[in-house]
């Protein structure tokens, strides 16, 4: 059933696992803006380095890490080998003409550097996010961050409550419908072969049964908030409350040492930049 | 003759992942033509993925499932037949309804086994008498029905397959004592009338005592016992030790013979105790 990869969290128990989510969306934001100010091959090197610091600092088997950049190789490869044929640099950088392809050494740097630069974004946003934070804890931080848009009447609450559900029912909706797809498999459907329009009708006897209990699922889940008193936000106090300690200053320490490393680099490194 | 067997089998869910859970070990039982064999464990003790590998919907990590002596993976294409010939009825199964009108769903899977119109039509009013369901059901929308009718509707829809093999799972969890009786009734009915083999999940002692001729009890994931009723349920302390127990008139027979009663220790329903107790008191019923 863990089959799809939705929500991966790996629990590891590591020290980035019990930071401050609310601190960690913040972090992941200001990880992929730092992704964007290095220029040269030296802040390239010091942002891949990073990336590969926060897997060890995380705990998450290489593996699994690995998994999760294999479905963006594709664009990586992509937008790379687009760079090194669309990028025209002076003459003296010229390094392969041929007809009209035309390879400078510029176009070469430039495809290394998006490289690391989606590698290093993809790392920094599943390792802060998806891998040690569950969904439920992003939600929560996401509400309190958003918070301040209340005063544009803006129901903050019932938008996180609403993806809250939505998270919770997720693996609920997959396991149900494995449950009901094994149990039309045993009457005989068969979802893999044929043409697809078959294929496509096949899924009838599996999408009805699914909305039909979603809906009942969803009336009963609006009864039992009902019964105990769920009116919305307001004056709603938390079970769990975030705490900003110690180990989140570190953390934003480390962050700005980071941002000051890549920023000297790009101002005082020698070479090709950017 | 054994028209199932399990040898060996293990199966462990997430492998090689932090959420790794065993659901069996080296499990190996045997299941017999025109018996009804009952298998009882309690909650995650393995039972659901057990029913699951007789139909071929969970393949076995190791170990094999043998359908009349042949290995069901051996050809893993071919696994829809073996669907047909061992049907499986999952747990709540009246949230698989979906058809317009009763009379269609039922008619779901034996037209996916491709049976002329007529053939199936047969089967689905065979199907309804065994269950009980009144035929004036058939053309309402099954969303309409009872929850007791809609179990009895799916569990038709399974029977109307006419397996050589019937596997149920739960199949009276959540109904009143007159709707478990009547589904129970119904599944004996189609064992008598086809001779297939059935297998019932339950981890209710009562209604296995009263249907099932044989019992295998699953302990974390394990085979615990497997034997006929009589030998299973003659191993009480054993069943109080996993949780299991012991059916409730089996218990008063026991008490009544602590008592100094001489009555037959393997006493294991109602209809039972009240022939032994006339017999020894005298007096009809």
């Amino acid at each position: 059933m863990n089959s799809i990869a939705l929500g991966q969290y790996y629990p590891s128990g590591s020290v980035m696992h019990r930071l401050d989510p609310r601190m960690k969306i913040i972090l992941a934001i200001v990880y992929m803006v730092v992704s964007f100010l290095c220029n040269n091959v030296f802040s390239f090197v010091l942002l891949f380095l990073s990336a590969i610091a926060l897997v060890l600092i995380s705990r998450i088997p290489l593996k699994t890490v690995l998994r999760s950049i294999r479905a963006i190789m594709f664009i990586m490869i992509f937008t790379a080998v687009l760079n090194i044929f669309w990028t025209k640099g002076s003459p003296e950088e010229l390094l392969i003409s041929w007809g009209i392809i035309q390879i400078y050494s510029s176009g070469i740097y430039n495809a290394a550097f998006i490289a690391i630069r989606i590698f290093c974004m993809i790392i920094g946003t599943s390792i802060f996010l998806t891998y040690t934070t569950t969904p439920i804890q992003l939600t929560d931080a996401l509400e309190q961050l958003l918070s301040p848009l209340k005063v544009l009447h803006i129901p903050v609450h019932e938008f996180a409550m609403m993806m809250t559900i939505a998270l919770r029912f997720i693996p609920t909706i997959v396991e149900e419908t494995e449950k009901i797809m094994s149990a039309q498999k045993a009457r005989g459907a068969d979802f893999t072969s044929g043409s697809l329009s078959k294929r496509a009708k096949a899924l009838i006897p599996v999408l009805i049964p699914l909305f039909i209990s979603a809906f009942r699922r969803a009336g009963e889940l609006a009864t039992a908030m009902t019964c105990r008193c769920y009116r919305g936000g307001k004056g709603r106090t938390k079970l769990n409350v975030l705490r900003f300690t110690y180990r989140d200053l570190i953390g934003v320490l480390m962050m700005a040492a980071f941002i000051s490393g890549i920023v000297l680099l790009n101002i005082f490194a020698p070479g090709y930049s950017m | 003759m054994s028209k199932i067997k399990v040898e060996n089998v293990s199966f462990v869910y997430s492998a090689g992942t932090p959420f790794e859970v065993k659901a069996l070990d080296d499990v190996t039982i045997e299941i017999k033509e025109n018996t009804i064999t009952g298998i009882i464990g309690h909650t995650g003790s393995g039972k659901s993925t057990l029913v699951q590998m007789f139909n071929g919907l969970v393949k076995p990590m190791s170990g094999r499932i043998l359908l009349d002596g042949e290995d069901i993976w051996e050809k893993p294409k071919s696994i829809g037949s073996v669907r047909y010939r061992v049907g499986l009825v999952m747990q709540y199964p009246e949230y698989q309804l979906f058809e317009d009108t009763v009379i269609e769903d039922i008619s779901f899977g034996p037209k996916n086994m491709g049976l002329d119109p007529d053939e199936i039509k047969k089967r689905v009013l065979e199907a309804c008498e065994l269950v009980g369901l009144d035929f004036d059901m058939l053309s309402k929308s099954p969303f309409d029905l009872s929850g007791g009718q809609k179990r009895r509707a799916a569990i038709a829809g399974v029977m109307a397959m006419r397996p050589e093999v019937l596997v149920l799972d739960e199949p009276a969890a959540g109904l009143d004592p007159a709707g478990r009786n009547s589904i129970f009734d119904g599944i004996k009915r189609y064992a008598d009338a086809t001779g297939a083999a059935v297998i019932i999940v339950s981890h209710s002692m009562d209604d296995m005592a009263k249907y099932c001729d044989e019992l295998v009890v699953l302990s974390h994931s394990k085979v615990a016992m497997f034997g006929n009723r009589k030998e299973v349920f003659s191993r009480s302390r054993e069943l109080e030790a996993i949780g299991l127990g012991v059916p409730q008139i089996t218990r008063l027979v026991m008490l009544l013979r602590d008592k100094g009663i001489e009555i037959s220790p393997d006493i294991y329903t109602v209809d039972e105790a009240e022939t032994a107790l006339a017999a020894l008191f005298g007096g009809g019923v």
